[in-house]
């Protein structure tokens, strides 16, 4: 079986099949934990309990004016390759057309050399933030394998695309199978590293956020 | 190995007398066992970003990474993965991580208790929507049943556990309370079999602020209100909260609660401390095991509603230019931010806000029991100079605040450093700007 | 169409039919330019030509539609590919020889015989070794047999077809034949694989006519075809490329954008991973090809092409399920299997933690649990 056939074929339904199973039993795994009830009296009424939390998942994104001064550009660093991930995976009509097939559903998508340009553009922004990860004390302190697999699996995604794209690199076929398989490897990774916050970030900053206006304090 | 062995040994029952690394090993397996599905939640969220030390006073001071917020619980996030996360036997299996040794927790003290107030500044900035303070409790909960504690917290905590006060003192806390009625002339309701509010003293203010124990007695004598202090039940502070000492901490909560419960309060009054309502009000019912049949509130919240309803009156405070240290336990952690700005407009003062203020405001570098470490004065000192600056900068010159510790910690660094300005106690100005006639008797 | 070992040159054919020298000149420089060839090669091959015997080619046909023949023979300028019919001598052809049964056997077996180790053998069709050989029989032999024993005497096997090349349709899944590509049987011979389903005409041509010109065979790739004709894909020359690059696709084979002649990428197109000349030397002289005609390039000369995913599913889908199109459907069970598995494990080991968990709920005083 060619390397093509091979990454969109049955490597990727086991990479599917790992993810699915992998993020379940990860999720599932720590919820099982105990849950405390707090039988402190509530500040705040539920709605405003239940509203703060919604709030705060997006009220998190930007750091409060006391904090900007020393967060506000890794923050927004942080966000910007993001949003280029983004637009990236969701606005390029060959991925919108694989995701297509896995849920039944398409969108319009951006014509491809924006496309292309949005991809350098984070491509470059990804790796100023590894720089910063290696160069900040804090955050070379703090890595470890997780944070720098998953950053390299992700880089590797971005610059096989490209290459695909750009059609440079070899033969075309290759290129493909090994961006694909790329994406193979880092589904099957998911589940273990930090890609996770993926899934927590909405519902950790709603806890949070709830936490807090329940106690009548700031978020 | 730690300050504490030598007292925890004497101290604890036989069949608990392990060697040190025993009692480390079964401490992470405590915690990795009785580890809750939100703490685990948190743990699990953390991507390494860093940002918490933004946050941090220690960090910001000394710019050493090991502040950072999050890096003080990471032997907890290590047993976590190891131990109690879903992929745990996976990490096992592998080798993928190690256990917690127990040198790797002696290091840990420093940066879990010298070098943490507690403040929760860090749990604001998390991009992530981490409780990252509420992660630090839990470790200094492993800590303290490692035998971790630092010796000046854990002996407060199991004096407490014993008598009711921290520390011995010449004169039992009663006998003194009493003497302040006394010379400040001001009515001590003590072991009245029934009150509709049930008071209490920071220990602090007993031993070094008199008047502010008086402040206390004589506003809610003004008001009027059907009040009693408890010799059983007497000092505000918990030290079992600061030493981890989760059963320590509820047996000496159970003490002010037992004792409002006895009198059928409605109320139970904390006064002018931050780390009190923080473990009164948010954690001791649950340590309790059911709601509490009373409210807890903080004497600024109690002022505040009786100056809205009307029966506490105000005069004008004479303060020039002011400023108010916002303590972290009341109004960060215990979203009491409206009150003692309220109290304060009452007595026409317009405050000259710190740059980082209500719910951001910094801590006061004492909080947390890292006032009592010894060892951490230097380190405290250090990074308190940054609150200096935000207070010295809004050329105020009275500074305010609602907390005995905070006062505490900043008139240690006036001597220290020749600080120009004294602390003083929002509740000592409300006395003396008592306005009207009381309403009740 | 059967011809003796004749005296004529291909010179002197040419003549007969009327064909100037002048003009053998233009046919073989223009092929020589279409297989990029020095200029200077036109008239040389022209001379070669016309001054040699016409080399002897037995074409061999086993499990094929005869489509790659009528390829072949299905030139828009009948007289030039006639013509080039006739500089070779076509031996043996069981679709086009006028002779039959018995006759026609015997006639490759002297053609054979005759030019051993000089003869090309070309090839199209697969070869099943099912059921003995059962499944293609020519004259009671199996494809099997007559292909071993015709690459003996041959000089070269050029293999027409992606049958003969890749096994083609008959090799696709689940290959009830067992049949195989030329290549899996023919081992120790040069060999060029021409494929296409069908392959195109001056492809066929042009191989054939430089193999017997110059004695050798062209520059190949990795699958053995000739790098000239099979060295980009279709995509790299598709006049369509503007509109893949700015991301203008059709949606449907009449929407607007199709009409428009927009890439037909989503449609299915196979061109980016399809090696063929159909984008620049073109179908019927160069009047269309596939995508031109508005249906996407079905990779008919890559092996496995008609296993290698629908022809209307892009490349960028998955490819795992039987028809090769995965539908929302199947990833939604197996998806769905894979988060209850996932539940069912966790659980399970959930139980067995909460077990482990109560045993050692004596080692803390009272402790409030949980937080």
């Amino acid at each position: 079986m060619d390397l093509l056939s091979f990454a969109r074929g049955p490597a990727l339904k086991v990479a599917l099949a790992v993810f699915c199973l992998g993020v379940g039993w990860r999720i599932v795994g720590f919820w099982l934990l105990r849950h405390r009830r707090n039988l402190n009296k509530p500040r705040a009424s539920v709605l405003k309990f239940l509203s703060e939390g919604f709030v705060a998942v997006g009220s998190r994104s930007w750091p409060h004016r006391e904090f900007i001064g020393r967060t506000g550009a890794g923050e927004a660093l942080g966000y910007s390759y993001h949003l280029g991930l983004f637009a990236v995976v969701l606005l390029f009509t060959p991925h919108i057309l694989f995701l297509g097939s896995l849920f039944g559903i398409t969108w319009p998508g951006l014509p491809s050399s924006l496309i292309t340009m949005i991809s350098v553009l984070t491509l470059t922004l990804f790796l100023a933030v590894l720089f910063r990860r290696v160069t900040n004390p804090v955050m070379r302190m703090l890595s470890n394998f997780d944070d720098y697999f998953s950053w390299f699996i992700t880089a590797l995604v971005m610059v096989t695309g490209l290459a695909a794209t750009a059609h440079i690199g070899g033969p075309y076929q290759i290129i493909l199978g090994v961006h694909i398989l790329s994406v193979d490897v880092l589904l099957i990774w998911f589940p273990f590293g930090k890609l996770m916050h993926a899934f927590y970030i909405f519902p950790s900053r709603a806890i949070n956020g709830a936490l807090l206006a329940r106690k009548g304090a700031v978020s | 190995m730690s300050d504490a062995t030598g007292v925890l040994a004497a101290d604890l029952a036989p069949e608990q007398a392990k060697t040190p690394e025993a009692r480390v090993a079964g401490a992470m397996h405590g915690f990795a066992q009785e580890i809750g599905a939100l703490s685990a939640f948190r743990l699990e969220s953390c991507i390494h970003c860093g940002i918490c030390a933004d946050a941090c006073h220690f960090y910001i001071a000394t710019e050493d990474p090991q502040y950072t917020p999050v890096w003080k619980v990471e032997p907890f996030k290590q047993a976590y993965k190891r131990e109690a996360s879903p992929f745990a036997p996976l990490y096992r299996l592998l080798g993928l991580k190690r256990a917690v040794t127990a040198d790797q927790l002696v290091q840990w003290q420093h940066l879990l208790f010298d070098s943490c107030n507690m403040c929760g500044r860090c749990s604001l900035i998390c991009p992530m929507g981490i409780d990252v303070a509420a992660l630090i409790e839990q470790a200094r909960h492993a800590m303290f049943d490692a035998g971790l504690a630092p010796k000046e917290l854990y002996q407060k905590a199991a004096h407490q556990r014993a008598t009711g006060q921290p520390e011995a003192s010449t004169e039992p806390y009663r006998e003194q309370l009493l003497a302040i009625g006394t010379r400040f002339a001001v009515e001590i309701p003590l072991d009245k079999p029934e009150a509709e509010v049930m008071l209490c003293v920071p220990r602090t203010d007993i031993e070094h602020y008199p008047s502010a124990v008086a402040a206390l007695a004589r506003v809610m004598q003004h008001l009027g209100i059907s009040r009693t202090f408890r010799s059983d039940g007497l000092v505000a502070e918990n030290y079992g909260y600061y030493a981890g000492g989760k059963s320590w901490q509820r047996d000496i909560s159970l003490r002010l609660i037992e004792q409002a419960i006895l009198v059928k309060a409605k109320t139970l009054l904390v006064p002018e401390c931050g780390h009190a309502y923080t473990a009164l009000r948010w954690e001791a019912a649950d340590l309790y095991g059911k709601p509490l049949p009373f409210t807890v509130r903080h004497v600024t919240e109690f002022l505040a509603d009786e100056l809205q309803a009307g029966r506490l009156k105000l005069a004008q405070a004479a303060t020039g230019k002011t400023t108010f240290h916002d303590p972290c336990q009341l109004v960060r952690k215990g979203g009491v931010n409206d009150a003692p700005r309220a109290l304060m407009k009452a007595m026409g003062i317009e405050l000259d806000e710190l740059k980082n203020h209500g719910g951001f405001s910094f801590c006061c570098g004492g909080g947390g029991g890292v006032l009592d470490i010894e060892r951490a004065a230097p380190l405290r000192y250090r990074t308190m100079q940054n609150k200096l600056r935000e207070i010295d900068d809004t050329g105020a010159e009275t500074f305010l605040t609602s907390c005995s510790d905070c006062r505490r910690t900043f008139d240690d660094a006036q001597a220290h450093f020749s600080w120009n300005k004294s602390t003083h106690s929002l509740l000592e100005l409300v006395a003396k700007n008592l306005a009207g006639a009381g309403n009740r008797t | 169409m059967t011809h003796a070992k004749s005296e004529l040159t291909v010179g002197e054919m040419l003549l007969r039919h009327g064909i100037s020298r002048r003009s053998f000149i233009k046919f073989c420089t223009a092929t020589a330019s279409a297989m990029a060839l020095p200029p200077w090669m036109g008239p040389a091959m022209a001379e070669q030509l016309r001054n040699s015997p016409r080399p002897s080619v037995v074409y061999l046909s086993f499990q094929e539609c005869t489509g790659c023949l009528e390829s072949l023979t299905r030139s828009f300028a009948p007289t030039i590919e006639d013509l080039i019919f006739n500089t070779i001598s076509l031996d043996y052809n069981d679709t086009l020889m006028a002779a039959s049964g018995e006759a026609a056997e015997s006639a490759r077996a002297k053609a054979m015989q005759d030019n051993f180790g000089k003869y090309v053998l070309v090839v199209d069709g697969s070869v099943p070794t099912g059921a003995g050989g059962a499944y293609c029989t020519a004259g009671g032999r199996s494809a099997e047999d007559t292909l071993r024993e015709a690459a003996k005497g041959a000089a070269a096997v050029v293999c027409v077809g992606t049958c003969a090349a890749f096994g083609g349709i008959p090799f696709a899944d689940p290959n009830p034949t067992s049949a195989w590509p030329v290549s899996a049987i023919v081992g120790d011979k040069p060999l060029i694989n021409v494929s296409g389903c069908p392959p195109m005409p001056e492809v066929i041509t042009g191989t054939l006519l430089q193999f017997v010109t110059t004695g050798r065979v062209p520059d190949l790739d990795e699958h053995r075809r000739p790098k000239v004709f099979f060295g980009n894909t279709i995509h790299d020359r598709c006049y369509r490329r503007p509109f893949y690059d700015q991301g203008k696709f059709a949606k449907t084979f009449d929407d607007e954008g199709a009409r428009n002649g927009w890439c037909l990428y989503e449609l299915g197109c196979k061109g980016p991973t399809t090696y063929n000349a159909c984008a620049t030397i073109k179908w019927n002289g160069g009047t269309s090809f596939p995508i031109q005609s508005g249906h996407g390039c079905i990779g008919c000369s890559e092996p496995g092409f008609w296993d290698k995913g629908s022809f209307y599913s892009p490349l960028s889908a998955p490819a795992w399920g039987k028809a090769g199109e995965v539908s929302p459907r199947q990833v939604g069970e197996l998806a769905g299997a894979a988060v209850a598995a996932g539940a069912v494990l966790v659980l399970a080991s959930a139980g067995v933690s909460r077990l482990r968990q109560r045993h050692g709920e004596q080692h803390t005083d009272n402790e409030p649990k949980g937080s």
